[in-house]
């Protein structure tokens, strides 16, 4: 993926740069709002990663005025502790994501690259398919190697959400927000939980696991 | 008074409102003194004048009786010695009664004219002395001229005295007035000084003072008492935040002593897989670390009410979501679950925050119930309408004594130590409560053997 980060503080942007680029995207950075819009309506990016604080325009405005200009790359706001409560101004401005500092790397990776998914995959589907494991949109139904699998409609969206980002890495807190919309920091395992049931039932009685915990980051979905 | 502080004084308020009062003063004591002349001097002028025209009156009833007659009243009554002096003249000019001798002003001709003059008469050694006098010369029908004049000298000298009182008097009384309002301003300008002297020794530093109140219950006394109030509640704040900054700090310190332990031991290793190992855990050290700092951010923010977007939602949706939630976690731990919805019960709330709280009381009934025992998550309607939220267990509890101490920051209880957490959750959920104007209770579940077992209760006002 092509990457455009506009970040003011240079150390979070080389930190963005080095982590993005580890993970094999290619990632060009900009200081200041102002040239940060112009590059990224120039250049041909699959994601932006914008600060929420910038100087000269801010995040959101930059976001504003690169939707209004017609650019479709989605954007992934960072911003600072204690501004979470801007979350909801962040997606309105056109935002599609949004993290707050300090974040693992493991987290960002899995965010922007969920993001690039997002982007290309707008054509609508009914069907999702990840090795032998298939699921119906239309008729809600589940199989694996053409063996029905009984799900409820919770391990549904669950498993739906990690056959749409089959192959990248998804967070704890990213299966929270957007597959029980909530933004808050559990503290036991309630998530891990549910992914070990749900690994139950799609992996459990076959050769080949398909659900793969990654250590200190959390769950990829792969054949 | 020292001169230098007089025009800051002019400056104050109260100066100047004391200078108004006694404008007015000066203003009402003015009429009342003009009245006062009015009704003692001026009544002796017109009481003389009265007595002057019923002389006159009296004399030209004797002359409508002939020359002879008049003239013959004119000599009597000079002769009484009496508050009037007389002079009849005959028609050629010629002194023919009474006990003056020259006309003051030339006779009218055909009328009555009134005059002020001086006269000279001796005193008992001998010495002339000037008198005043007022009267009245009237020409006669057949010729001659009457005049009739009393002496003002006693008049006109009580007059003059009154005068002067009156004068006197405004005089006395304006600067009395302006030396009260001084006095009155500048014991107001103290009080204010006072005032202001507490607010900068606050300022300096010095949380202990507090403005002088007098007991008079006056707007100073109720102004010192706000501000002392107020002053109360500063350092009640103050204290806490220092006390949380040090328990910021004391919480902070052995997680930072053990990443400090790791990094060095990592130095010291020569392999790269124990170099990373100790960079692993150092990291897992530091994301602890970001946990208590997010906490306590969330928690501050939520306490100063900066948080959240407040919108009429239905608290057993979340309660149904959240049941869902944990559970399968309360079943992996062997716990029976069970959740108890009463219908749609609506509240005013911000449905994160909400969840936030609810997710903490299940956090904390997950985390210490031993397994085998049981949560129960339930809602129901109070009688007065509010929501309740209940999220009860059947582990130790909290002892009754402690119930207070356990929603403070960073507070964690004898048997909590040895489990992870940050001493955080529960004023978490009471920050929560209270920003939805509603309440946070700690009881005993009713378990056995009795006061074991925690059932937390979060109450919302219904909406």
């Amino acid at each position: 993926m092509k990457v455009i980060v506009i970040e003011d503080d240079a150390d979070a942007a080389a930190f963005v740069k080095r982590v993005l680029g580890e993970a094999g995207h290619s990632v060009d950075v900009c200081g200041d709002g102002e040239s940060g819009l112009s590059q990224a309506r120039a250049g041909d990016y699959d994601a932006l990663v914008v600060d929420r604080m910038l100087p000269g325009i801010d995040g959101l405005e930059l976001l504003k005025r690169y939707r209004d200009a017609g650019g479709r790359a989605p954007a992934l706001f960072l911003s600072a502790l204690g501004e979470v409560d801007h979350r909801v101004e962040g997606l309105q401005a056109g935002g599609d994501d949004y993290l707050v500092k300090p974040y693992a790397p493991s987290e960002l990776v899995a965010r922007v690259e969920a993001l690039g998914r997002r982007a290309t995959g707008d054509i609508p589907t009914t069907r999702l398919t990840v090795g032998g494991l298939e699921m119906d949109l239309l008729a809600r139904t589940v199989h694996r190697d053409g063996q029905k699998i009984d799900l409820q409609p919770r391990e549904f969206r669950l498993l739906e959400f990690l056959m749409r980002h089959a192959g990248q890495v998804v967070t704890r807190t990213m299966l929270l927000e957007k597959v029980w919309d909530y933004h808050f920091d559990p503290q036991t395992n309630v998530i891990d939980v549910h992914v070990s049931r749900l690994r139950g039932k799609i992996d459990k009685d076959f050769e080949k696991p398909l659900l793969h915990t990654v250590r200190g980051a959390g769950y990829r979905l792969e054949a | 008074m020292k001169i230098g502080r007089l025009p800051a004084l002019v400056r104050t308020t109260t100066f100047r409102l004391a200078l108004l009062h006694a404008s007015i003063f000066i203003l009402f004591s003015a009429s009342l003194l003009a009245y006062l002349y009015y009704e003692t001097a001026g009544h002796l002028s017109r009481q003389a004048e009265a007595e002057l025209n019923a002389e006159f009156q009296e004399l030209s009833a004797a002359n409508r009786g002939g020359f002879d007659r008049l003239n013959q009243a004119v000599t009597e009554r000079s002769g009484a010695r009496g508050k009037f002096f007389y002079l009849l003249q005959d028609s050629t000019g010629q002194k023919s009664a009474g006990d003056f001798d020259f006309l003051p002003a030339p006779a009218p001709e055909d009328q009555v004219v009134d005059v002020n003059f001086d006269y000279e008469v001796r005193n008992p050694g001998g010495e002339p002395v000037r008198r005043s006098a007022e009267g009245r010369i009237s020409r006669l029908s057949g010729g001659g001229v009457l005049m009739v004049a009393y002496d003002v000298g006693q008049l006109g000298e009580m007059n003059r005295r009154i005068t002067e009182v009156v004068w006197r008097s405004a005089v006395v009384g304006f600067v009395l007035s302006l030396i009260g309002g001084v006095v009155i301003s500048r014991s107001a300008a103290q009080r204010a000084e006072q005032l202001a002297r507490t607010a900068e020794e606050v300022m300096a530093g010095d949380l202990t003072r507090r403005a002088p109140v007098d007991g008079s219950g006056d707007e100073f006394d109720r102004l010192s008492e706000q501000l002392n109030a107020m002053l109360n509640k500063l350092e009640r704040l103050v204290i806490s935040s220092r006390s949380a900054g040090d328990s910021i700090a004391h919480d902070l310190r052995s997680p930072l002593t053990r990443l400090r332990n790791r990094l060095e031991g990592g130095l010291r290793e020569d392999k790269v897989d124990g170099q990373r190992a100790a960079l692993t855990k150092s990291i897992e050290e530091v994301d602890g670390v970001l946990d208590t700092f997010n906490a306590v951010l969330r928690l501050s923010r939520v306490q100063a009410g900066a948080t959240g977007s407040f919108r009429r939602i239905n608290v057993t949706g979340i309660t149904d979501e959240l049941a869902e939630l944990y559970q399968p976690a309360c079943e992996e731990k062997n716990l029976a679950f069970s959740y108890r919805p009463e219908g749609e019960l609506f509240v005013q709330a911000d449905r994160d925050l909400i969840a936030q709280a609810l997710s903490n009381l299940l956090d904390n009934a997950v985390k210490y119930t031993p397994e085998g025992g049981s949560v129960t998550l339930s809602v129901k309607r109070l009688p007065g309408g509010e929501a309740e939220v209940a999220v009860s267990d059947s582990g130790p509890g909290i002892p009754p004594e402690d119930r207070d101490r356990a929603v403070e920051r960073f507070v964690r209880l004898e048997q909590s130590r040895s489990l992870p957490g940050s001493g955080l959750g529960l004023s978490l959920v009471l920050a929560v409560a209270e920003a939805h104007r509603g309440r946070l209770m700690l009881d005993s579940a009713g378990g056995s053997p009795p006061n074991t077992g925690l059932a937390a209760r979060l109450i919302l006002p219904s909406a």
